[in-house]
């Protein structure tokens, strides 16, 4: 459905992704796991176009020079010319890293923001969905963004995603910093908007523990280059990665 | 973009000099020293020999008041991007430093060379501590209020008829002579810039710094952010108060026109144009602003439109501004390598 080929992004003359060949097919949860400066939110930024714009700004202002280099395909075709926008518009909608919620707007104007590409109608129904998803935003709704936990936050940052009528969500580090209990919470709806709502979803995780169980397929990045990828079951078999990613000691 | 095609990208290469690190140059030859004193070279003996190389005491003049408006657009640069206040007072400081000489020597018959420095330091402490309230806003907030204080002077003075009133105060000293008149803000402004990069790179640089960023963080590190604050404010006001006081001894006279709001936008624009963050930009923004703004005044207030051209063009353009582009020209080169 979303697939990466060859996708490389140099900042200045940095390498932050070689070559990277990453591919989400219908109703999956891929996961993409990886160290910090690995390469995951460029390889998110670039998939969702984000990385069009930063570049612009970039350039403007006198900053590094990014590069991309490769094909973004979607549904077959070739996107890596399309802005933004226009790739929220097809279906590929980012949830950013740190949430980025709109941290002055209540719980449902940021909800509202995200459906603005949605009809009314939609936009109505999968209010609903997401109040029945996280029923905890619903007792939130008229509370500012800024204001919730961090937790809650990031509930909200998924709900607007979904507001945006997403064919493939692109999840940047969802667990970031949350409690166990919570992290456990956001996996459990994250596999149910893929079963109800038959939602492709790329995920990134630094820790691929918490997240493994739901992932179909998973890739690996290590300082920007994809260096292993497989099955759930292919991956957990290797020993070398249980204990660099899983955290299981093997004795 | 299929196999076999070759990629290509453009590179920025380091024209850079054999050995060096962050802060410690290590020179190998004449070659590299050249490299590194041409554009400091440039730009100190451009500025001394400017006032010889052009025609006539009006355009000498004419670069006397860039020097003037220089130095404001440092001191707005330094404000803006090193300290995170955006000050549009720069009118505010030229106003305090000019009435202040004019009246050291009028009243107490203070020579130029001691009023010019003495309303320096005594304006610099004047405005700092006027503005010490608003010294917890940011952003558009401190703005405002600081664009404030130039108007409120202005009207306290007509209003009440002090200090002259609208006629100003007139029979001040001009400078001993025309050399000193013509090189006193040119030196003064090149004695500021480099001291003040020099003082961006001390631990109060730093200080200042991360209160732009962060001034919680700069808190929670046992720092009074208030007093690094009123320092650098004092250091910008100072620098403000210097050229008004040069003002009124260039034109002998002292007047509420030293509060015109000229004063507190033409360095910001100078600042847009020069780059921002870079503190000889500025200089170099008022370089081309001022005489250009010279050669629009038989244009009539339709100046002002063919000036927001230039700044407009500048904004989508070249946003990043003439020294930050210059820079990179200057320190790297660029060439296609094949990815």
């Amino acid at each position: 459905m979303l697939e990466a080929k060859g996708l490389m992004v140099f900042y200045e003359n940095m390498l932050a992704l070689n070559n990277v060949d990453i591919a989400c097919a219908d109703g999956q949860i891929v996961g993409v796991f990886g160290a910090n400066s690995a390469g995951k939110s460029t390889l998110m930024y670039t998939m969702s176009g984000i990385m069009k714009d930063i570049q612009k700004k970039e350039a403007m202002a006198g900053g590094e020079r990014i590069t991309i280099v490769g094909e973004v395909r979607f549904e077959g075709e070739e996107i890596s010319r399309l802005k933004p926008n226009q790739r929220a518009k097809r279906g590929i909608v980012l949830c950013p890293e740190r949430r980025r919620i709109f941290n002055e707007s209540t719980v449902l104007e940021n909800l509202r923001i995200g459906g603005y590409l949605a009809t009314s109608a939609q936009a109505k129904r999968t209010l609903e969905y997401v109040f029945s998803v996280f029923p905890a935003l619903e007792r939130l709704q008229k509370r500012i963004g800024g204001f919730l936990s961090g937790g809650e936050q990031q509930m909200l940052a998924i709900g607007r995603a979904l507001m945006a009528q997403p064919k493939v969500l692109l999840l940047d580090e969802p667990l970031m910093g949350l409690s166990p209990l919570m992290q456990a919470t956001l996996v459990r709806a994250t596999r149910e908007i893929r079963d109800e709502k038959k939602i492709s979803i790329i995920v990134t995780e630094q820790y691929a523990r918490p997240v493994m169980p739901i992932v179909d397929y998973a890739f690996i990045l290590e300082n920007g280059s994809a260096v292993l990828e497989g099955t759930r079951e292919h991956l957990m078999d290797n020993p070398d990665i249980r204990s660099a990613y899983f955290g299981v000691e093997e004795s | 973009m299929t196999e076999g095609m070759e990629q290509r990208r453009k590179e920025r290469v380091d024209r850079g000099i054999k050995v060096r690190t962050d802060s410690l140059y290590a020179l190998l030859s004449a070659g590299e020293i050249a490299y590194l004193a041409l554009p400091r070279l440039v730009l100190i003996l451009g500025l001394l020999l400017l006032p010889l190389v052009v025609p006539g005491m009006y355009w000498q003049r004419v670069i006397t008041i860039t020097c003037i408006y220089g130095l404001l657009a440092v001191s707005f640069d330094f404000l803006a991007h090193y300290v995170g206040l955006v000050s549009l007072g720069g009118a505010f400081f030229v106003g305090t430093g000019g009435y202040l000489a004019a009246i050291a020597n009028t009243q107490m018959g203070l020579s130029p060379w001691l009023t010019v420095p003495s309303a320096a330091l005594a304006g610099g402490v004047l405005c700092t501590l006027l503005l010490l309230p608003c010294l917890p806003l940011r952003g558009v907030y401190f703005a405002i209020i600081s664009l404030m204080y130039p108007l409120f002077s202005a009207r306290v003075i007509e209003a009440l008829d002090i200090l002259g009133g609208t006629d100003g105060i007139m029979g001040i000293d001009g400078f001993p002579n025309r050399i000193v008149e013509q090189y006193a803000p040119v030196v003064l402004l090149l004695l500021i810039l480099f001291g003040l990069r020099r003082l961006v790179t001390t631990d109060f640089g730093l200080v200042v710094r991360g209160v732009k960023d962060n001034d919680q963080a700069i808190r929670a590190s046992g720092i009074n952010v208030t007093y690094f604050k009123a320092v650098a404010v004092f250091v910008s006001a100072s620098m403000g108060c210097l050229g008004g006081a040069c003002l009124v001894h260039i034109y002998m006279w002292s007047g509420i026109s030293q509060f015109a709001l000229d004063f507190s936008i033409l360095p910001i624009a100078a600042t847009v144009i020069g780059g921002s963050g870079t503190l000889v930009g500025p200089v170099l923004g008022c370089l081309i602003l001022v005489p250009i703004s010279e050669m629009l005044r038989e244009f009539g207030t339709l100046r002002i439109v063919f000036y927001a051209l230039i700044l407009v063009a500048f904004i989508i353009f070249k946003s990043e501004g003439l020294m930050v582009w210059g820079r990179r020209k200057y320190h790297q080169f660029e060439r296609w390598t094949r990815i």
